[in-house]
C-alpha cells in the first residue's frame, strides 16, 4: 500500500497547487491549466516529499493510530476540517461565476480522483484545508458565520458527536462514510423553510484508480491506435471538443540532430497520445531504475523498516484494561438459584425421595419381540440365509454297519487326502459299546470352522437343476422309423498287396464300381459280385481321385495321377450305344483340329498354355484310355457338372491354376481364377444353377459363373476343411473337417453352419449327399463311417431334420489312416467305401 | 443420444465394495468390523465379475454389497462401539492417574451394547429365529463344556459366560422334556444329535436340530480365535434366551425358570430347574375388574349353553388356587425318603397344575411321544445322565438315576439302562425276583428313532448291538430290505446253522465237502444239470405247483429235502444272476447305442450337462455299489465264519 498511497499523495499535492495556481491565473484555459500543471509537478513532488518527511506521515500513515498518538495538534483540527468542506460547499452554493464554479468542481474532480481514502489523503486534505482557508478566508459567506448561527444546542451535539466518535474510527479509510452514516452531514439552509436548517450529505464518490491517464490525459480520443489520426491534421480532441493540432515534427534529421545535441534526449520518451517526445522526470527515471533493478519501484518504500512497539515495550504498558466496567457481581458471587436447586434436591436425597447412583430401570434382560403379527420382511432380494448343516449320515453313527466301515486302503486314502478333499471330516468307527467312545477331538475347531463360514464366505445362489438327464437328449425318430439305410458289408473288394484305395466311384448305372489305389491301378469291379473286371494302370504313380460321370447315357472315368489327367470308359462293358456316344462326344474335338495336341480354344485365357490336351496311342485307346490332359502339378480332386461336359479339377501345388475347368466336347481348358483366395482344397458345381464352389483351408466361396461374380463367402468355423459335398437340390452344404468336425449349411439361412457336429474321433476325410434319398454319410479315419437321414422340408420355415442312423464298422485303420472315400450306388440305400486296408466295401440295408 | 455410460457409475462396479472400502467408509477398526458384521449378519458376496466389481483390477478382494455396507452406517451399535472406545480411553487415563473414584464412576456408567434389536432384525418372526437355531444351540452347548478354568493362552472364556450356556441349555431341555418335544436322536462319533420339534409363529412346527458332545474334556486347539467365538456367542446367547422366553410363555410358565440349588450342587442338570407357572396377575386382575361383566355375559349365555359357563367359573377359581400354590414343582423327583417314593410310585404327577400341562401337552401332542410313559428306568452310573435323563424325561418315562439310588432298589423300575458288562447272575441278584429289562443305551436311541418299543432282543448287556442307523438318512434308509432282514437274519442264520447240520449229517460223503472255491465253481457248472421241475421252479420261485412239482421230482430222485431246498436256492441265484446280467448287457448294448447316436445331436451346452450330471449319478451308483459290495463280503465272510 505504501507507493500507492504516495503517489496518490503526491498526486493530491500536486493537485492541490494546481488549483491554486489556477486560482491565481485565473481565466487561464483548462488545456493550459493542465500544462502548468505538468510543468510544476516536479516542483510539487519535491514539496511532497518535503512535507512527507516534515510531517512523517506518508511513513506513518499506515497505522491510523500511531497517527493519532503522534499529532495531537491535528485532533484540534477536526473541526475546522468539517468545516472547512462546509466552507467549500457554502461558498460553491454562494459563488455563481462560472470560473469559481469550475474551480471548485476541478477541486471536487481531484478530490474524488483520489482513491482509497486513507490517512494521509485527509492528512493533506487537512494541510489544503488549511492553506484554504488561509487564501480564502476573506470570502464572507464563510462557515464561521453559519456555524455563529447554530443555536448552542447544535453547537453542543455537534461536539458531542465529534468526542464520542473514536479518534481511530473517525480517521478510518471511511471516516467520511462512518460520519455520513452517523448523521454527520453539513448543515445547510433550508431553501424551502425560511431560516431553518437541512443537513446534506456529502456524496460518496467511488474511488477510481489514480492513474494519470484519468487525470491529466488532454487527448480525450481514448485508447485506440493512434495511426488512425495519421492522415489527420489534429490528433485528437480536448475535453471541450477542440481539436488537438499535431505538434510540429521535425523530419528524421532534425530527430536525429536534436538527438545528438540534446543531452537530455535519452532520458525521453515518446507520448503517443500527444505526438511528442516527453522529459522523463528523475523520479520516474529512478522508478525505470529501480524496475532494471528488480526493486520496489518506490524509492520510499523500506522493506527493512524497524518494527515499531505501540502497546509493547518500554514506556508503552497500558495500564487500563479494554473494557473499564466493573466487574459483575454474579462472578463473584454464588447463584442463589442454583443453592435453590441444589437444596431441593438435597432434600429430596434426605427423604429418600430421589436415591443417588440407583440402578437406572434398564430394560428386562428378556421380553417377548415376537408376535403373531410379525411379517417376514427380507432386508433385500438377495437376502441368502446360512445354509444349514447337513444332518448326519448313518457313516457318523458310532456303532455304524459293518460296511460302511474303511478298510486299510481307504483309511491310507483318506489320511493322505487333504482336509478338504476327504468326504467325511472323520474317521468312521465302530465302537461295541457307547461308553467306549471317546470325545470328539475337533469339536471345538469344527464349530470354529462354521463360525468362520458364517461371516467370511461368500454366498451365491446356486441353481441345482432337477431334472432327467434323459430328457436333455433331443426328441427324434427312431433309426427304425427311417429304414431303408446301409446297415452291414455284403461284398468287400479286395486290392492286392492291400495297397490303399484313395478313391472310389459308382457307375450311374449302379453297376460298377471303379476304385483307384496306390499302386498306379484304375480297377472296374463288379458291383454285385465283387469280380474284377477292368483295369488300367496309368503309370502315374497312385490314383489321386476318380469320378464317374454322372451322364447316364455315357459311361465316361475320369482319373487323377501326377501331372495327368486320363479320361477313360470300359468300354467293352458297357452297352454299344452308350459306348459310342462316348465314343463321339470325346473325340469330335480330335476331328475338328486333327491334331494329336490342343491348346485350349480359349487362347485369350493366359496360364493355359501349358495343358495340353493329348491322343493316348493306338493300344491305349483300345483299352479305353480316351484322352490325357497334361496339367500343372498334382490333380487331388475331380468334380464333374451335372450334364457330364464339363468338369472341374484341383491341383493344390499348381499355384494360380490350381482349380481348372475341361470341357471334354471342346477339349478346351479354362482357369476361371487370376487370383485363388487361398489354398483350395475341393470344388463342386451347382447341381442346377451356374454356379461354382470353392472350398478353401476354412471358407467355402459360392461364386456365379455366368455372370463371373462371388455370390457369398461361407464361413466354416472349422480349421481345415477335408471336403465338400451338395444337397443335390442345392440349398444345403455339408463340409467335413481335419479337425473332427462336420459342418452343415443351410445356403438359404445364414452364412455360418446350421449346425456343427462332432462325434469323429478323428480327423473327417469324407462326406456324402446320397443322389436320391435322404441320406448322407460321413467317413473318417477312426475307420467308422456315420450315415445319417435328413429330411429337407419345402417349408423354408422348418429347418432341416438330421438324424444319426448308424455306425458303420469294418474298415481297419492302418497308419493312423482310416476310411478314405465314400461313394452312394444310385438309386438304392447302398454305400461304396474305400479305406486305407486295401478294402472296398460295400455296405447294404 | 442416448445417455453417455461412465465406467464405475453403475452395475457391479457400484455395487460391490471391498472390505477395505467399507472400513474406509465406516471409520471403523478391522476387528470392529468384524463384530458388526458377525452381529449384523453380513458376508461377502461373490460378484458374477470380480473385475467388474472391482473397477478392472484382478487382485483378489473380499466384496460385500454396497447396501449392505450402507446400512452398517446408521447402526446404533456402531454408536456403541465408538462409546465404548472413549470409555476405554477414560478408564484407562483414570487408572493411570490413580483417580480410583472417577474409574469406580465411570466403571458404573459403562456403556452396553444390547443385541435385543439385532435379534428382532435379523429374525422378523419367530418361525425364522427357530429355522436359524441349529447352530446357536450347537455353539451353546459346545461352550457349556469348555473347562471353567480359563487355559493361559488357549481359552478367555469367563467362566460365567460359560455358566450362562449350561443354563441356556438346561432351560432349552426342560422346555423339550416339558413340552414332549424330542423327534430324534442319534448317536454319532461326535457327539449326540438331538430333534424338537418347536411350534413356531402359527404353530408351525419348525425342526431344531442340535449337536451335544459327549462328556469329556474338551480339546482346545491353539489355531482357535475366541473372539470370533464369543462374537457369536453373544448373539446366540440373546437369541436363545428371547426364544426361551417366548417359549415359556407361551406354555404359560415364567421365565427364567427359578434354580434350585440345592439340587444344582448335588450335580442335577435339567433337574434342578423348577418350573413356575405364571400368575398371570393382569389376567386375574382383568377377570376380577370384569367380573360382574362376566357373570352378566355368563347370565345371558346360560339359558342356552349351561356347561360354557360353569367352565369359566372353574378356571376362575382356578386362577385363584394357582395364585395360592404357585411354586408348584412340575418335575417330579423321587428324592432318597421313602414314603416320597411311595408318593411318586402312587400318583404320577404330583400337582394339579401339571396335571393340567400336560394334558393340554396331550391334546396337542400325539401319544406317540409319550413313548415311556409306562416305565420307569433305572440309569446305571456309568450311563450319561445328562443325555438319557432328558431323552427318557421327553419320551414321557420316569427316571431313577444312580445319584438317587445308589442301587436299583425301586419296585417301579421296568428297565435298567446299563452300558458295562455284568453277568446273568448278578442281574437275577439285583432284580431280586422283580422282573426288569437290562438294555444298553442304544436301545432308547432306537426306539425313540422308530417311534415304537422295539423288543430288547439284541440290545442286553454284553451283547454285540444291531447298527446304530442316522434317522436322517434317506427315508429308504431304515427300511433298506437287507437292514431289516438283519433283524430276521438271526431268525435264518440259526436256520441256515440247522439246515447245514443237517447237511453235514447226512452227507457225511465227501463228494459235497469240497473247499469253498471248488463249491464256487461247482455251482456254475451245476447251474446247467438241474433237473428240468427244479429249474421251471427256479425260474418262478413264486409259483407254488412248480415248487411242488420239483420237490416231486426231488423225491423221485432221492434228494434230501434240506439238499433240494439247497439247489433250489442256488437255481434261483444262478438265474436272478444270468437274467440281470443278460438285461445289463442287453439295456446297455442296444441303449448305450441308441443314446450314442442321439447325442451327437446334442448342442455343446447340453452335452456338457449331461455329462456332468452323468458323472454325479455314475458317483453316486458307485458309492452304492461299494457298499453293497462291502456288505456282501461281510456277510459271506461271517457265513463263512459261522460254519467253520
Amino acid at each position: 500500500m505504501a507507493p500507492r498511497n504516495a503517489t496518490a499523495s503526491s498526486s493530491r499535492a500536486a493537485s492541490s497547487s494546481v488549483s491554486r495556481l489556477a486560482k491565481t491565473n485565473g481565466n487561464a484555459g483548462p488545456s493550459t491549466l493542465k500544462n502548468k500543471k505538468r510543468a510544476v509537478q516536479e516542483v510539487s513532488e519535491d514539496e511532497d516529499e518535503e512535507f512527507g518527511s516534515a510531517g512523517s506521515g506518508i511513513d506513518m500513515s499506515e497505522d491510523e493510530d500511531g497517527e493519532e498518538g503522534e499529532d495531537d495538534e491535528e485532533e484540534e483540527a477536526f473541526p475546522e476540517f468539517d468545516s472547512e468542506i462546509e466552507d467549500g460547499d457554502a461558498e460553491e452554493e454562494d459563488g455563481d461565476d462560472e470560473t469559481g464554479l469550475d474551480e471548485e468542481e476541478l477541486d471536487d474532480e481531484e478530490s474524488g480522483s483520489e482513491s482509497g481514502y486513507n490517512s494521509s489523503d485527509i492528512e493533506a486534505m487537512y494541510a489544503e484545508g488549511d492553506e484554504d482557508e488561509e487564501e480564502e478566508y476573506s470570502p464572507i459567506t464563510s462557515p464561521s458565520s453559519s456555524h455563529k448561527d447554530l443555536s448552542t444546542d447544535e453547537k453542543l451535539s455537534k461536539l458531542i458527536a465529534k468526542n464520542s466518535i473514536k479518534p481511530d474510527e473517525s480517521l478510518g479509510t471511511d471516516a467520511k462514510i462512518s460520519r455520513a452514516k452517523e448523521g454527520v452531514g453539513r448543515l445547510v439552509p433550508s431553501k424551502l423553510v425560511e431560516g431553518g436548517y437541512k443537513r446534506e450529505y456529502e456524496d460518496y464518490e467511488a474511488g477510481y484508480g489514480s492513474e494519470s491517464s484519468t487525470e491529466d490525459n488532454p487527448n480525450t480520443v481514448g485508447n485506440i491506435p493512434m495511426e488512425w489520426y495519421d492522415d489527420m491534421p489534429h490528433i485528437g480532441y480536448d475535453v471541450n471538443g477542440r481539436k488537438i493540432f499535431r505538434p510540429a515534427q521535425g523530419d528524421e534529421l532534425d530527430k536525429f540532430l536534436s538527438n545528438t545535441e540534446d543531452p537530455a534526449a535519452w532520458t525521453s520518451a515518446e507520448d503517443k497520445l500527444l505526438q511528442q517526445s516527453v522529459q522523463l522526470s528523475d523520479k520516474e527515471l529512478d522508478i525505470i531504475r529501480r524496475l532494471e533493478r528488480a526493486e520496489n519501484p518506490d524509492a520510499d518504500y523500506d522493506p527493512y523498516q524497524p518494527t515499531i512497539e505501540w502497546f509493547t515495550g518500554e514506556g508503552n504498558e497500558r495500564v487500563m484494561p479494554l473494557s473499564a466496567a466493573p466487574e459483575p457481581k454474579r462472578r463473584f458471587v454464588p447463584s442463589k438459584w442454583e443453592h435453590k436447586k441444589i437444596m431441593k434436591i438435597v432434600k429430596a436425597i434426605r427423604e429418600g425421595r430421589i436415591i443417588p447412583n440407583k440402578p437406572s430401570a434398564a430394560k428386562p434382560t428378556v421380553y417377548s419381540i415376537w408376535s403373531e403379527s410379525d411379517q417376514a420382511n427380507l432386508s433385500h432380494a438377495m437376502y441368502m440365509p446360512a445354509p444349514q448343516l447337513p444332518p448326519p449320515k448313518t457313516i457318523e453313527s458310532y456303532n455304524p454297519p459293518e460296511e460302511y466301515l474303511l478298510n486299510e486302503e481307504e483309511q491310507k486314502q483318506w489320511e493322505e487326502a487333504d482336509k478338504e478333499d476327504r468326504k467325511t471330516d472323520f474317521l468312521p468307527a465302530k465302537y461295541d459299546s457307547l461308553r467306549l467312545v471317546p470325545g470328539y477331538k475337533n469339536l471345538v475347531q469344527e464349530r470354529f470352522e462354521r463360525c468362520l463360514d458364517l461371516y467370511l464366505a461368500p454366498r451365491t445362489r446356486k441353481v441345482k437343476l432337477n431334472i432327467d438327464p434323459e430328457s436333455l437328449i433331443p426328441k427324434l425318430p427312431a433309426p427304425k422309423e427311417l429304414k431303408p439305410f446301409p446297415i452291414s458289408t455284403s461284398v468287400v473288394y479286395r486290392h492286392p498287396e492291400s495297397s490303399r484305395v484313395r478313391s472310389v466311384s459308382t457307375s450311374p448305372d449302379g453297376l460298377w464300381v471303379a476304385t483307384g489305389s496306390e499302386d498306379g491301378i484304375v480297377r472296374v469291379w463288379d458291383l454285385g459280385n465283387g469280380r474284377e473286371v477292368w483295369k488300367w494302370n496309368l503309370k502315374g504313380g497312385a490314383i489321386q481321385h476318380l469320378s464317374f460321370s454322372p451322364y447316364k447315357d455315357e459311361c465316361l472315368l475320369i482319373a487323377l495321377v501326377s501331372g495327368k489327367i486320363a479320361v477313360l470308359s470300359p468300354l467293352a462293358l458297357v452297352a454299344p450305344a452308350i459306348a459310342a456316344n462316348t465314343l463321339t462326344h470325346v473325340n469330335t474335338a480330335f476331328a475338328t483340329s486333327a491334331a494329336t495336341t490342343k491348346i485350349g480354344a480359349g487362347k485369350e485365357i493366359k496360364g493355359v498354355e501349358s495343358i495340353k490336351w493329348v491322343r493316348p496311342s493306338e493300344s491305349e485307346r483300345e483299352r479305353g484310355v480316351l484322352v490325357y490332359v497334361e496339367v500343372p502339378g498334382t490333380p487331388k480332386q475331380v468334380s464333374w457338372h451335372r450334364k457330364g461336359d464339363y468338369f472341374a479339377t484341383v491341383a493344390s501345388d499348381a499355384s494360380n491354376k490350381s482349380v481348372l475347368i475341361h470341357q471334354l466336347s471342346k477339349h478346351s481348358t479354362q482357369s476361371p481364377f487370376k487370383k485363388l483366395p487361398g489354398q483350395v482344397q475341393k470344388v463342386i458345381f451347382h447341381p442346377s444353377k451356374p454356379h461354382f464352389f470353392v472350398a478353401t483351408q476354412r471358407y467355402i466361396r459360392q461364386y456365379d459363373l455366368a455372370t463371373q461374380t462371388l455370390v457369398r463367402t461361407l464361413q466354416s468355423g472349422v480349421k481345415w476343411i477335408s471336403s465338400l459335398d451338395l444337397h443335390p437340390r442345392g440349398d444345403n452344404l455339408i463340409i467335413g473337417s481335419y479337425d473332427k468336425k462336420l459342418a452343415w449349411f443351410d445356403l438359404d439361412l445364414s452364412n455360418k453352419p446350421y449346425k456343427t457336429l462332432r462325434y469323429h474321433t478323428k480327423a473327417l476325410r469324407s462326406v456324402v449327399y446320397h443322389p436320391t434319398l435322404p441320406l448322407f454319410a460321413s467317413a473318417s479315419d477312426d475307420g467308422t463311417i456315420h450315415i445319417f437321414h435328413c429330411t429337407i422340408y419345402q417349408d423354408l420355415m422348418q429347418n432341416p431334420l438330421i438324424v444319426p442312423l448308424k455306425i458303420l464298422r469294418g474298415h481297419k485303420v492302418t497308419d493312423g489312416i482310416g476310411v478314405l472315400d465314400l461313394s452312394w450306388v444310385s438309386g438304392k440305400p447302398w454305400l461304396v467305401s474305400s479305406g486305407s486296408d486295401g478294402e472296398v466295401r460295400l455296405w447294404c440295408s | 443420444m442416448a445417455k453417455i455410460k461412465r465406467k464405475g457409475e453403475s452395475g457391479a462396479a457400484k455395487n460391490y465394495v471391498t472390505r477395505n472400502q467399507a472400513l474406509k467408509k465406516l471409520q471403523i477398526s478391522l476387528s470392529d468390523f468384524r463384530r458388526l458384521c458377525i452381529l449384523k449378519g453380513i458376508y461377502p458376496r461373490e460378484p458374477l465379475n470380480k473385475k467388474r466389481a472391482n473397477k478392472g483390477s484382478s487382485a483378489p478382494a473380499t466384496f460385500y454389497y454396497h447396501k449392505d455396507i450402507q446400512y452398517l452406517l446408521h447402526e446404533p451399535l456402531l454408536v456403541k462401539f465408538r462409546e465404548h472406545k472413549a470409555f476405554a480411553k477414560k478408564l484407562a487415563r483414570a487408572l493411570g492417574r490413580g483417580e480410583w473414584a472417577l474409574a469406580k464412576n465411570l466403571e458404573e456408567a459403562k456403556p452396553v451394547a444390547r443385541l435385543d434389536h439385532l435379534v428382532k432384525e435379523r429374525y422378523p418372526t419367530f418361525t425364522l429365529a427357530l429355522q436359524d437355531l441349529q447352530d446357536p444351540l450347537n455353539l451353546v452347548h459346545l461352550f457349556s463344556t469348555l473347562p471353567t478354568n480359563p487355559i493361559p493362552g488357549k481359552t478367555l472364556v469367563p467362566s460365567s459366560v460359560i455358566a450362562e450356556c449350561s443354563r441356556l441349555i438346561s432351560e432349552w431341555k426342560v422346555w423339550a422334556i416339558r413340552t414332549n418335544s424330542l423327534r430324534k436322536l442319534f448317536l454319532g462319533v461326535k457327539g449326540i444329535y438331538y430333534e424338537c420339534e418347536v411350534p413356531g409363529q402359527g404353530g408351525e412346527l419348525v425342526k431344531v436340530r442340535w449337536l451335544e458332545g459327549y462328556e469329556f474334556q474338551q480339546h482346545v486347539p491353539t489355531d482357535v480365535d475366541f473372539r470370533i467365538l464369543l462374537t457369536f456367542l453373544d448373539l446366540y446367547r440373546t437369541l436363545i434366551s428371547f426364544t426361551l422366553f417366548k417359549l415359556y410363555t407361551e406354555e404359560n410358565l415364567v421365565y427364567p425358570p427359578p434354580l434350585d440349588v440345592e439340587l444344582d450342587e448335588r450335580g442335577e442338570s435339567v433337574g434342578a430347574f423348577r418350573l413356575v407357572e405364571k400368575k398371570d396377575n393382569q389376567g386375574v386382575e382383568s377377570s376380577k375388574v370384569s367380573k360382574k361383566a362376566v357373570r352378566k355375559a355368563i347370565k345371558g349365555i346360560k339359558a342356552s349353553t349351561g356347561g360354557d359357563a360353569d367352565v369359566e367359573m372353574d378356571e376362575d377359581d382356578n386362577a385363584e388356587e394357582e395364585t395360592n400354590e404357585n411354586d408348584e414343582e412340575f418335575v417330579e423327583r423321587p428324592t432318597k425318603s421313602g414314603e416320597e417314593v411311595e408318593d411318586v410310585a402312587t400318583a404320577p404327577l404330583t400337582t394339579y397344575n401339571s396335571l393340567l400341562a400336560t394334558t393340554s401337552n396331550a391334546a396337542s401332542t400325539s401319544k406317540q411321544n409319550l413313548l415311556f410313559s409306562p416305565y420307569t428306568f433305572y440309569l446305571s452310573r456309568e450311563t450319561s445322565s445328562r443325555t438319557w435323563e432328558f431323552v427318557i424325561r421327553a419320551m414321557g418315562g420316569k427316571i431313577i438315576t444312580s445319584l438317587s439310588s445308589p442301587q436299583p432298589s425301586d419296585d417301579s423300575i421296568t428297565h435298567v439302562i446299563i452300558d458295562r458288562p455284568i453277568t446273568v447272575e448278578r442281574m437275577r441278584e439285583m432284580e431280586n425276583g422283580r422282573k426288569w429289562t437290562w438294555i444298553q443305551p442304544q436301545w432308547v436311541a432306537d426306539c425313540v428313532n422308530r417311534q415304537k418299543i422295539i423288543s430288547s432282543e439284541g440290545y442286553h448287556p454284553g451283547q454285540l448291538l444291531p447298527p446304530h442307523l442316522s434317522p436322517w438318512d434317506g427315508e429308504g434308509e431304515l427300511d433298506r430290505p437287507w437292514l431289516e432282514d438283519a433283524q430276521n437274519a438271526a431268525i435264518t442264520a440259526a436256520q441256515e446253522e440247522a439246515d447245514q447240520e443237517e447237511d453235514v449229517i447226512e452227507q457225511d460223503a465227501p463228494a459235497e465237502e469240497e473247499s469253498d472255491e471248488d463249491e464256487e465253481i461247482a455251482e456254475k457248472e451245476e447251474a446247467g444239470k438241474y433237473p428240468p421241475a427244479l429249474l421251471a421252479s427256479s425260474l418262478d420261485p413264486e409259483n407254488v405247483s412248480l415248487l411242488h412239482a420239483a420237490e416231486l421230482e426231488a423225491e423221485q430222485n432221492g434228494v434230501s429235502h434240506s439238499a433240494f431246498r439247497n439247489q433250489l436256492k442256488e437255481a434261483i441265484k444262478a438265474n436272478k444272476k444270468d437274467a440281470s446280467t443278460k438285461v445289463a448287457s442287453a439295456g446297455a448294448g442296444k441303449k448305450s447305442g441308441e443314446e450314442d447316436l442321439r447325442k451327437i445331436m446334442m448342442s455343446n451346452k447340453k452335452a456338457k450337462l449331461y455329462e456332468k450330471m452323468q458323472y454325479s449319478n455314475r458317483e453316486k451308483a458307485a458309492e452304492k455299489e461299494n457298499l453293497e459290495r462291502k456288505r456282501l463280503a461281510i456277510e459271506k465272510r461271517k457265513r463263512k465264519e459261522a460254519r467253520a
